[in-house]
């Protein structure tokens, strides 16, 4: 009996059970099915033609079209390519040798273990008392300027590009005449952790230079943050900052210029923050950073398709 | 030759796109939702129904009119009225004429009434719908995607053989209409586990075909 009821079958079944021998008519003749088409298209991704003109000139997520009310599969896949490569960069330890090895002063917080650096920011704003001694004891004081490397919340960023900021930032720095403390890196850091170690070196200003929080694309990217008389209880209003410090955004030779034009303002104003009066720098910025013309940067494609 | 099939006969098979408002309202459809019509009449009213449910399994439709004729297909008003009108609405034509292919693979490979004596003048309908769609499963009251028991005799036939049913299986009566039916039936809809339904079904058509075999019993009266 035809597969498609379970009614007939069972009838057929009862039917036999009650003594009816002769066969049954034949059943109908079951709809034909249609082979599948050689080829399947998909369905057509719509894209607009000024959203991908707008697109070739940044890394933002623009152009990447639709397909119905869906993303295009090679945008999910690069979402979560993107995703991964964050979630790597969050995850990633500062090797505990990594500051000794390139001739920095290595510094602690009070953190014990990753877990607890992500989950306990009031622990990484402080120093553990070991590292408290040791920069009593071997950091340069009463300089113009503390720069301090640290891991923040990417390491991949502060192995990465950390060294080159450091050293462009310094490098500005000393040709404007400023004195320039000890090199060092904290580990487990956070951006308020500047404050304890510029009052403990007698700075007048300090320079956290930290793996920023990664973003979808961005797992290297660097962040500053600069205070003026750095003591503990500067609040986020004391300080200012610039993101996005590697290669596809503002590249560390660029950041350290602007980061030493902003510490020089600093230094002549004497505050920092909301207060500083960025004004008269625009142009001065303008100029650290370069006003020729820079080729749009294109957001890297971890996922290639063929169109 | 007794429970041999007994197969609808689709007698018309229309599809309106896009129907006028007022048609859509007069039939039970929302203009705002529905826009496409199709139709269908049938000599066999009951199978239509479930032909009617299986079309919402496999279409985005609502069936929003379907009612039987009075006296039965052998009293049509015509040659293409058969015994019951059946309407889906959808928004989407595509859908309703893929609602209409599914309710037409159902009559003819499913639902049927099967004749319950050798003459043929005795039909039953002892039908299991192993998953509901959204149309009966309202009728009926029941969750879309449960068991059913559709269950449809002649009175005398069928007050026997609900009984029967009833107390074969674990099931529980959804919903009884004794006779006359607009077609002078009488029907029943039992839910229980799809095993359950199977049971009470085929104990309702064994019944059917007990009293066509001896309608008169005890025959001391």
């Amino acid at each position: 009996m035809s597969a498609l009821s379970r009614t007939r079958e069972l009838v057929a079944a009862l039917r036999h059970e009650l003594g009816a021998q002769d066969p049954l008519p034949p059943a109908p003749p079951l709809p034909k099915v249609e082979p599948p088409p050689v080829r399947v298209f998909p369905t057509r991704r719509t894209e607009s033609r000024y959203a991908q003109a707008a697109s070739a000139h940044t890394t933002a997520l623009l152009g990447i079209g639709h397909v119905g009310t869906r993303y295009a599969t090679d945008v999910v896949l690069q979402f979560q390519a993107e995703l991964a490569v964050a979630h790597e960069a969050v995850g990633t330890e500062l090797p505990d040798d990594w500051a000794a090895r390139n001739g920095l002063l290595p510094l602690r917080t009070r953190v014990a273990d990753h877990r607890e650096f992500l989950l306990r920011p009031d622990l990484g704003r402080r120093l553990d008392d070991a590292s408290l001694a040791r920069l009593r004891s071997d950091a340069r004081r009463g300089v113009d300027v503390q720069p301090i490397l640290a891991d923040g919340l990417s390491a991949v960023a502060c192995m990465g590009s950390g060294l080159a900021l450091l050293e462009a930032y310094t490098r500005e720095l000393e040709a404007r005449g400023l004195t320039v403390g000890t090199p060092m890196c904290a580990k487990f850091a956070r951006v308020w952790l500047e404050d304890e170690i510029g009052e403990a070196v007698g700075a007048k200003v300090a320079a956290i230079l930290l793996g920023e929080r990664p973003g979808l694309g961005t797992g290297d990217g660097l962040s500053a943050y600069l205070v003026f008389g750095p003591r503990v209880g500067k609040t986020d209003g004391d300080r200012n900052m610039m993101s996005n410090i590697h290669a596809r955004g503002t590249p560390p030779e660029q950041a350290g210029r602007r980061l030493a034009v902003l510490t020089r303002a600093m230094l002549d104003q004497g505050t920092s923050g909301v207060a500083l009066d960025l004004a008269n720098l625009a142009a001065e910025l303008g100029e650290a950073a370069g006003t020729a013309y820079r080729a749009p940067q294109k957001r890297v494609r971890l996922v290639e398709v063929e169109r | 030759m007794i429970l041999e099939p007994l197969l609808p006969k689709v007698l018309s098979v229309r599809h309106i796109p896009a129907a006028h408002p007022a048609l859509l309202r007069s039939y039970g459809a929302d203009p705002e939702r529905h826009v496409s019509l199709g139709l269908v009449t049938c000599d066999q009213d009951d199978p239509t129904y479930v032909a009617l449910d299986e079309a919402t399994k496999h279409a985005q439709v609502d069936v929003v009119f379907a009612k039987s004729f009075y006296a039965g297909a052998a009293h049509a008003s015509g040659p293409l009225s058969g015994e019951i009108l059946g309407v889906i609405a959808g928004a989407d034509p595509d859908e309703v004429g893929e609602g209409l292919a599914a309710l037409l693979r159902c009559l003819a490979h499913d639902a049927c009434f099967y004749a319950a004596n050798d003459a043929g003048t005795i039909a039953v309908f002892p039908h299991v719908i192993t998953s509901l769609g959204h149309y009966l499963s309202k009728v009926a009251g029941l969750a879309p995607g449960s068991s059913m028991a559709y269950l449809v005799a002649p009175p005398i036939e069928f007050t026997v053989a609900l009984d029967a049913a009833l107390k074969a299986a674990a099931v529980e009566p959804a919903q009884i209409d004794p006779p006359p039916s607009a077609t002078n039936f009488a029907s029943a809809f039992l839910s229980g586990a799809q095993p359950d339904c199977e049971a009470a079904a085929m104990a309702f058509a064994a019944a059917v075909v007990d009293v066509a075999r001896r309608p008169i019993r005890p025959t001391a009266y």
